[in-house]
């Protein structure tokens, strides 16, 4: 250990004076603001330089204890996006749904037909070979084969089977079934045949007749058509006349049968019956 | 005392407390870790009392001129650890000088601490007894580069000292 001279002892003990002196002076008044505001402008200068050099390293560093954190903390607002995407999509869905079912109610409201509102649980043709979908409704809710299943707007198929609880829609665009359809504008017969997403080809039942562009085809009258009359099919997109003139339309459907969602069964209407039953409401479950 | 020396004084508190202010004391918060401290320990490990001293007092009064509390609270600490040093001072090896001059400025740190709490700027006590012990650790880590750097630095011809400090000498006692 060193011995301190007295001369390093005297200026020891009068640096401690001076250093209590300017604490007793900065806390008893304002006497050393100026020069506080002076040295602080000063250095904040020079701060200010200094960041400008070393700042990019002194975030580095900051950020190298939370590296971990931010990498679990950047997976939990993964995982948080998904979830809030889910519920837009849950939520717009829901908007959709409210809509149809508006549309479903309107359409038992103009046509007296007793609905039953359904909703599509599982899609055929991604499963199967056939195009169908199945309903979460079945006998117990009064659905019975060869029922007319409709979006509201159009057509969709027709009860297949059911089950308690469940039922089969073989869709009306099913390349394999064909639909008694009546062209709203001449009131000409035809069949209309499913060709899938391409929707549907209209042969008329008269080879000869008109049928033009923009022509709307429904569900023909009774007899002509296993389906309940008067829902909207399609319209026709383009026509085409062969050597020996038969007509044959291709026609959009009204109904996307990729993109059925909410659907109600006519539940008063009979297999290859379409009754005119009396008008009632819709009885939505 | 040479032109020289004073500017590098000048120098060597200006640098600390700029990277104090903008790399130490942001990266190693809440822990008060303090270069200018440590920078003041190992100039009086090298030095000795008399410059630890003077050093300390001028490096503080800056640093506490610099700082919104009352000033004259670092100049003391500060001047301790000039003096704490440079009397204690064994010019060992850079490891054993190292870990004196942490844990003297680390103990400052914390005595600044509860003068702050005392002059009622801001901290607890709570804080400065917690923090007591990683500011050592991380003073001692500091010191490690500071002392050894500071050791060439002051040992250099244009900054070393003008003449010898007498109580370098080791005077034995007579022998009859």
């Amino acid at each position: 250990m060193r011995r301190l001279t007295r001369r390093q002892r005297v200026a020891a003990i009068v640096l401690a004076v001076v250093a209590l002196c300017f604490i007793t002076l900065d806390l008893g008044g304002g006497a050393l603001r100026d020069t506080h505001t002076g040295v602080r402008g000063a250095l904040g200068s020079l701060y200010r330089g200094t960041d400008a050099v070393l700042g990019p390293a002194r975030r580095w560093l900051q950020g190298v204890p939370s590296a971990g954190t931010n990498t679990s903390r950047i997976e939990q607002l993964r995982q948080d996006n998904a979830r809030l995407r889910g519920r837009i999509a849950a939520l717009e869905s829901d908007q959709r749904t409210t809509g149809q079912l508006a549309k479903l109610q309107r359409a038992a409201d103009g046509t007296g037909h007793q609905l039953l509102a359904a909703r599509v649980i599982a899609y055929g043709p991604g499963q199967g070979f056939d195009w169908t979908v199945t309903l979460d409704v079945g006998t117990r809710s009064g659905v019975r084969a060869g029922q007319t299943v409709t979006d509201g707007a159009g057509l969709v198929g027709r009860v297949l089977h059911a089950d308690s609880d469940s039922s089969v829609v073989l869709l009306a665009a099913d390349p394999g079934s064909g639909v008694g359809v009546r062209d709203v504008r001449s009131g000409e017969l035809g069949v209309a045949n499913g060709q899938g997403v391409d929707g549907f080809s209209f042969l008329p039942l008269r080879p000869d007749a008109r049928v033009r562009v923009g022509d709307q085809l429904e569900t023909g009258p009774t007899g002509a058509s296993s389906y309940v009359a008067g829902l909207a099919v399609g319209t026709v997109s383009a026509v085409r006349t062969s050597a020996d003139g038969t007509v044959r339309a291709t026609v959009t459907p009204t109904t996307s049968p990729t993109a059925v969602d909410l659907v109600a069964v006519i539940v008063d209407g009979a297999a290859g019956v379409a009754e005119r039953a009396p008008l009632t409401p819709a009885g939505h479950r | 005392m040479t032109r020289a020396r004073v500017a590098a004084a000048m120098a060597g508190i200006i640098t600390a407390l700029l990277l104090q202010a903008t790399l130490i004391g942001p990266v190693t918060a809440p822990v008060p870790v303090c270069l200018p401290a440590v920078v003041v320990a190992a100039v009086a490990l090298v030095d000795g009392p008399a410059t630890g001293m003077s050093f300390g007092f001028a490096a503080g009064l800056v640093a506490d001129l610099g700082s919104p509390h009352a000033a004259g609270i670092l100049a003391l600490c500060w001047l301790g650890v000039g003096l704490v040093c440079g009397k204690f001072a064994q010019r060992r090896t850079v490891r054993r000088d190292a870990l004196w001059a942490g844990i003297v400025s680390g103990l400052a740190s914390s005595v600044a601490a509860l003068l702050l709490v005392l002059v009622h700027r801001g901290g607890t006590a709570a804080d400065a007894i917690v923090y007591l012990v990683p500011a050592i650790g991380a003073d001692v880590v500091l010191a490690l580069g500071a002392v050894a750097l500071l050791r060439r630095m002051l040992h250099s011809e244009p900054l070393r000292a003008p003449h010898p400090v007498f109580t370098e000498l080791a005077v034995g006692p007579h022998r009859g």
